[in-house]
């Protein structure tokens, strides 16, 4: 899983009937000073850039989300499934203390 | 698999039922040189891993699917174990 903060989503008016039921959300991979930064820091873009991630949680703008990429993001569901990111968690707290070196 | 410190952990209440219970340690992977490579990873653990003790996470995500017992879980990463030593005779 990593992390990232979502900044947008997306509307489908025609999509794969496997998908049907849940939402897209633009994220912004958090880079690792965003780590340190916390929660409660400004929303904001990561270094990488940013994907389309399935959503059957309910993520919202702003928050921050754990996104699993690659093919276990189409393991949950029932059928093959065109999807390479979807969510896993909504983050409520986060504990981070980088390493001092 | 990947050597990688443990610099924190995650806590959410709305997530994959299949992660229901489990640890999610923020992990980040360990350069050559001993420095942070990358962002960070999520895995889950089940070895109580401490902060900033070195582990090693691996990426097989049916590995991961058999540890949480649950075939449509989409986790990924997981801590295989907790590093004693990453070299014969350095202490970590």
């Amino acid at each position: 899983m990593k992390l990232g903060t979502v900044i947008g989503r997306v509307t489908l008016s025609r999509g794969e009937p496997s998908l049907h039921g849940g939402r897209f959300l633009i994220v912004s991979p958090l880079s690792r000073e965003q780590y340190a930064a916390g929660l409660e820091a400004t929303p904001a873009m990561g270094k990488d850039p940013s994907l389309v991630v399935y959503d059957d949680l309910g993520g919202g703008v702003g928050d921050i989300i754990g996104y699993e990429e690659g093919a276990e993001a189409a393991q949950p569901f029932p059928s093959p499934t065109p999807v390479d990111a979807i969510n896993c968690a909504l983050v409520d707290e986060m504990f981070y203390h980088p390493w001092p070196g | 698999m990947q050597l990688a410190r443990v610099e924190g952990n995650i806590v959410a209440t709305r997530k994959h039922p299949s992660l229901q219970a489990w640890r999610l340690v923020i992990c980040q992977p360990i350069a050559p040189g001993g420095g942070p490579e990358g962002v960070p990873i999520i895995a889950i653990d089940s070895h109580g891993a401490g902060l900033h003790q070195q582990v090693v996470i691996s990426s097989d995500g049916k590995a991961a699917r058999k540890a949480v017992g649950v075939d449509k879980s989409p986790v990924r990463w997981l801590v295989v174990g907790v590093v004693d030593e990453s070299e014969p005779g350095r202490r970590i």
